[in-house]
This record gives C-alpha cells, structure tokens and sequence, in this order.
C-alpha cells in the first residue's frame, strides 16, 4: 500500500504544484472558490477516490483517497477534495444514491429533519457551501436517518470561514426540497464523522510536511552570527520536533486509513488514535515552525502561513482531538486491563477486519 | 524518512500469542511488572525463555539461534516488555552483543558465545561510558596495551548495568593514540571474573545498586577476545547504536502502569480522566507503528540510523510525559509503600523517568544526529 500511496501523492502534487501559487491561494481566499485547482484535480477523478465506480466515483480504498488528501493538504489546494469523495461521496453512495457532477460538500447535521417532503433545519460549518454543486447531508425521518441530497442554490448560505480563509458556510434548509433521499445504512452517522476526522488527520499530515520542508529550507539558508540559523542546536531541535510530528501523524493518518482495507470503513480505535494524535501534532509542527522561521514566518508573503492557518483550523475540525481520545480512552478502560496491550498492539495485522 | 506502516504477517501474528500465552502461563499471579528495561535480572527466567526459542532468536541456527527475522524478534521484545518480564540479564546479550559478533565477531568467538547467548547462559553488559566520556563518548580514556599474552586493559567504566551479576562486558577502549579521537578505539570483550576487574555499585537515586563502576587494572584479555577490528571501536560502536536505539523499549517502559491504572480506575473515568489517557494511548499507539516500522525496515537491509533516533527520542519523551499525566490522574501523594500497585509503580516511575531520556543516547545528542540528518537533505 506504501508505494502505492506515494505514487498517488507524487500524481496529485504534480497537478498542484503549479497551481497552488500564492496568489492562487489569495485569489481562494478572496473569492472562497478556486475553479482552476478544482477542475484540474477533478479531471484525474481525484477527488471522488474511495467512491466506487458503480456510484460515479474513481473507485479504490480510503487509503487512497488518504493519499489523495495528504498532497492537497500539502499543497495546501482550497478545494473542497475530502467533502467530495472520501465523505460525502461515500455518504451518498452507501444509500445507493448517484453522485453528482461537481464538488459536493457535507458536514456533521444533527439537527437537521425531514418529514418526507422538505428540510427542516440548518448545518452549521459547511465547506465551501457557497460554490458546490451539491450538499449530502444525513436528516431524521420518521423512519429514522436519510441521506438527502440538496442543491445548495435552494439554501440560504451565510458565508462563514475557518482562520485559513476556507470557506465554512452556514445553511439553512428549512423548506427546501432534496433533490434525492434514500435511508441511511447503520451507522452512517458515525461513519461519516469516522471518515471526517481521518480526513483532518491526512490532510494535517500533509501540511506538516510541507511545514517540515519549508522550514528546513529557510533555516537553511537564513544566516545571523555569520551561519545558518539551523547550524545552532536550539533552532535545530525545532526542526526536529517538526520532522517527529510530522512522521507520527503521517502513520497514525496511514495506519487507520490502511484498516479500512480494500473496500471497507476505518476502524473506529484507529481513527480515534489518529485524530487525537494529528490535534497535538497540528499544533505542535505548527508552533515550532513559526519559531524556527522568526517574523518572516509571519508575513503573508510567507509561504508558511497559508499552512499554519490550516493546520490551526483542520485540528478542530469534526470534533477535533479531545472528544476522540476521550472515546478511545473510555473504550480501551472498558476493554480492561488485560485487553489495554492487545488492543493496542492489534495494529494492522489483519486490515479491514471488525476491531 | 522510510517509515511506512506494515502490517504483521499472519505467522507474525502467532508468535504474538504464542508469547503472551507462555508469559501468562509462566510469570506468577502477584508478579510485580518491571519497567520495561527495568524488568529484574533473572537467570531462571532468561534460560526458560531461551527453552522456548525466544532468546537471540535472530541468531542463525547454525549459531543456535532460531535464524528469526527482526520483526519476530520486534513482536517477542514486545510481548515481553508489555508484560514487565524479568529480561535484565539476557537484555544486552541478546540485543547488542550478539548482533555485533555477528556482524564483526570472528568464527571462533561466534561459535563460542553465539549458542551460550541463545541458550540464556551467557550475560553480557555495556562498556562504553567513562566518568569523563559519557555524551562525547570518543573520549575514552581507558587502554588495551598489546602484551606477550594478548591485551593489557587499564581504565574505569561506569554506568555498567549489573556488571555484578553478568559475565563479560565489551569494553571500547584505546588502541593507539591516534590523532583523530574517532581512530585507535577499539572494542574488547572483557570476562568480568578476571582478575584486576573490580565492580562496585553506584547508588541510584531511588536507592538501587543495578549500575556500578568496572575499574579495569591491569586486566589481561586474550588476542581472540578483541571484537572486530583493531582500530574500528568507533565504526563499530555507530553501528550497533541504530539496533540499541528505536526498539519496544522506548515506549513500553509505561505499560505496566498504564495497565494498572486501568485495572484500578477503568471503571469510573470521568471526561478529563478519559481524554488524558485516550491521548496517550494514541500517542502509544502511533510510536509503536513507526518502531515496528524500522524494524521491518532494518528487516529489508537498510540502515535507517536517523529514523531511528527520531523514534526513540519521541518514544522517551512520551514514557515521561505519560508519567506526568498519571500522577495527575492519581490526584494523591505519592506512596512507595501504597497498597495500590497503580501507585506503586508510578512511585518507581517519577525515580526512573529522567534515565529514559538518558540512556541509549541523550535527547541532545539524538536531535543533534537527527537535525544533522534533516539539514544534509535526509529527509524528504
């Protein structure tokens, strides 16, 4: 799966890497979209990896579409790639629905309801709500959860965005008339937020590389005393911190990808394990970064900001880390002590199995 | 960097529970978990251990190992140090030493020390450290004087981990005065019953007499006993400092008390209590998956030395951070005595947790290796 993973990373930072330029990047923020970046990305199908063909997505597994986000975080690409594919795309495909042309975007819904004929409700934080083609939300029904379908233009979106300029759009449905609904499998609630924290935590991974890049470079080159600042060891333990955060959520976001297996969901421990890990390594790299880099890492001209304003976003997002590690601790407690080391050390013997 | 997450193979995995089963079986019921290295030394232990195979497993079998790979080796250290096993006395034998004579040792010395280390009867410990040469470990000041009988070793280590109770240690000591420091070391294998060998303790903070001083006068070691190459102490050392470094025993040292905390407070968690511990064993969970990686890497033949460091320098810190959040969990004064095992160990943990940082290499010197690494363009 690693090489696997690499080549599909190095084919999605090559589509980006001359697109994602600093003033792309303003231009997104300015204008909460980048239909440039978008429709490059959606012309290789990168997006809607992890969402099988039959349901008008690439195919393949959630560690694919993992490696997919880990080139967009790095980029970093305003793009609403995760939304699309790896969360709603499978959201919809799961209740048997079609996805649609464009990006789709989604988010947590709990107090959306639909009474058969029309929403009612608003969902708060929607990526790029103003400039998809499509919203997949899931609703309460009667007959317990559904998969609706929405076109945004039906909404009423308030614009909102997170601390890198990315949209984050609040909208309300009250009224509005999917475009499509289906029940929602088991567990459809949770699997989202499941697949939603393992995006941040792919997408961290990510940007802390490119944090680590970035820094080594500067530092590097910057000289002060007649050297570069990284010859002096308290400049260089910042880059090492950065390079330990960086591996450690790289394989947390891999590992709990990779128990998905080929077609499956990603175990519930493991994304857990992963969003807690990526939280703290987000803001860690971060800091750390920003330190190595002194008052240049903090101008807009910087590359550096476009990704910490990122990495300071993503670690809150669908939960963020504490409520995650408060649910892997209470399961692990109630799993006793003597199930704490084997289920810790279950790893990735068997991928995809039931955990 | 290579880290690249493996999965174990479903033969791997067996071992896995074979070993959990035999410990299970084998430790007593009121068995009181060491931690991780700190497991005790245990001659009975360490050779029915070896009955099972799983004492310097990767030997080759014509050395009479079991000719296992590094990730079976990975998946035994493991299970043993998660269970607090005795290992102290068959620990470096079979981690360092017997790497090193394979990869340095001549036949003679493989044929004689290889088996005697598999079948858990022959305990070695580390002379590398002196009072003055500790970080800067190229500072030895200890000599070997070639003699008509072979080598005259004169010279003080310290930190030398139950050299009272082990029978060799290799000793880095200086060949030649060489102009470059790195030159003229070279590394011996002393027997620690020799005469002019005196061991004596040094108390440890907590009161424990597991390390000592070795003060070598005038001890006589055999020509067949010099390890590898006359001259190639330092080349020698580096090697074996990638296998010492980024194994199970640099995040496992923690394990025992995490398992008592839940076995004492499991059931009644609160929120905070819950998100404390659920963030470490996240953290536990992630540096195991890189370790285990290394190991399949060092499996496939590379070398990853600064992989390595990283591991181990984020496994340690995470070991001390984990006490820190434990004691605050405890919420009590800490009782060495105390009835509970939980508060117990963490008793021991507060007294340890420093060496953790130290041993194997400080954090200092790991960032240094590790930064050098980065800024050459090491890592991608």
């Amino acid at each position: 799966m690693s090489d696997e993973g690499e080549e599909l990373r190095r084919a999605v930072a090559d589509v980006l890497r001359e697109r994602c330029t600093p003033e792309a990047l303003e231009a997104a923020e300015r204008d909460g979209e980048a239909p440039g970046i978008w429709t490059a990305l959606a012309e290789g199908g990168f997006p809607t990896v992890s969402v099988p063909e039959s349901a008008g997505g690439s195919g393949g597994s959630v560690a694919q579409a993992c490696a997919v986000l880990e080139a967009v975080g790095a980029a970093p690409a305003p793009v609403p790639a995760a939304e699309t594919g790896l969360l709603g795309g499978r959201l919809l495909a799961a209740a048997g629905l079609e996805l649609p042309e464009g990006p789709v975007t989604t988010a947590a819904s709990p107090r959306l309801a639909f009474d058969g004929e029309v929403l009612a409700g608003s969902v708060a934080r929607v990526p790029w709500a103003r400039s998809a083609a499509a919203l997949a939300v899931l609703a309460d029904a009667p007959d317990g959860p559904v998969v609706v379908l929405v076109d945004p233009a039906a909404t009423a979106v308030t614009p909102g965005r997170n601390l890198a300029g990315e949209p984050r759009d609040h909208v309300v449905l009250d009224g509005v008339r999917p475009l499509a609904t289906a029940p929602a499998p088991p567990g459809a609630g949770d699997a989202l937020r499941r697949r939603g924290a393992l995006s941040r935590a792919a997408l961290i991974a990510g940007a802390a590389r490119a944090v680590a890049g970035l820094t080594v470079r500067y530092t590097g080159e910057r000289v002060q005393f007649g050297r570069p600042v990284s010859a002096f060891p308290a400049v260089a333990a910042h880059l090492v911190r950065i390079a330990e955060q960086t591996e450690l959520v790289a394989m947390a976001a891999r590992a709990a990808a990779a128990s998905a297996g080929e077609d499956g969901e990603p175990a519930g421990l493991d994304v857990a394990a992963a969003a807690a890990v990526a939280s703290r390594a987000a803001g860690e790299v971060a800091a750390a970064a920003h330190q190595a880099t002194g008052a240049m890492g903090m101008t807009r001209e910087f590359a550096l900001g476009a990704l910490t304003r990122r990495l300071w976003s993503w670690r809150d997002e669908w939960g963020g880390g504490r409520p995650w590690a408060a649910e892997l601790g209470r399961a692990l407690a109630a799993g006793g002590a003597e199930e704490l080391w084997p289920t810790v050390s279950r790893g990735l013997v068997s991928p995809g199995a039931a955990r | 960097m290579i880290f690249a997450p493996t999965a174990l193979s479903p033969h791997e995995d067996a071992l896995r529970h074979d070993v959990r089963r035999w410990l299970a079986d084998t430790l007593p019921a009121d068995f009181r978990p060491g931690l991780g290295l700190g497991g005790r030394h245990d001659p009975g232990f360490s050779r029915a251990l070896a009955g099972q195979g799983w004492v310097g497993m990767a030997i080759p079998r014509e050395y009479g190992g079991a000719g296992a790979s590094t990730v079976e080796r990975f998946v035994v250290v493991e299970e043993l140090l998660a269970a607090g096993a005795p290992i102290a006395a068959h620990w470096i034998a079979e981690r360092q030493t017997a790497p090193a004579l394979l990869r340095f040792g001549t036949e003679e010395q493989r044929r004689w020390f290889l088996p005697r280390i598999a079948a858990g009867e022959c305990f070695f410990s580390l002379g590398m450290s002196e009072p003055d040469a500790g970080s800067d470990l190229a500072s030895v000041r200890t000599t070997a004087t070639r003699t008509e009988e072979g080598w005259r070793v004169d010279g003080t280590k310290v930190w030398t981990t139950n050299a009272h109770l082990n029978h060799f240690v290799v000793v880095l000591c200086r060949t030649s005065a060489a102009q470059d420091r790195h030159a003229g070391l070279s590394q011996l294998i002393v027997d620690l019953s020799s005469p002019g060998v005196t061991v004596s303790p040094i108390p440890l903070i907590d009161g424990e007499l597991h390390v000592n001083e070795v003060v070598l006068d005038g001890v006589v070691v055999p020509d067949e006993r010099v390890l590898g190459e006359v001259g190639q102490g330092w080349a020698q050392v580096t090697a074996e400092l990638a296998h010492e470094r980024s194994g199970p025993d640099r995040y496992l040292s923690v394990l025992g008390l995490l398992r008592a905390f839940v076995a004492e407070h499991g059931k009644d968690l609160d929120e905070a209590a819950a998100e404390a511990f659920g963030g470490i064993a996240a953290r536990l969970w992630s540096i195991r998956q890189l370790s285990l990686s290394v190991a399949r890497a060092l499996e496939q033949g590379e070398a990853p030395a600064t992989e390595a460091a990283l591991v181990k320098d984020v496994g340690t810190v995470f070991e001390q951070e984990v006490v820190e959040t434990m004691r605050d969990l405890a919420a009590a004064e800490i009782d060495p005595e105390a009835a509970s095992l939980f508060e117990r160990l963490l008793a021991e943990c507060v007294l340890n947790a420093p060496s953790w940082t130290l041993r194997g290499g400080t954090t200092e010197v790991l960032r240094g290796i590790a930064a050098k690494a980065l800024t050459r363009g090491g890592a991608r």
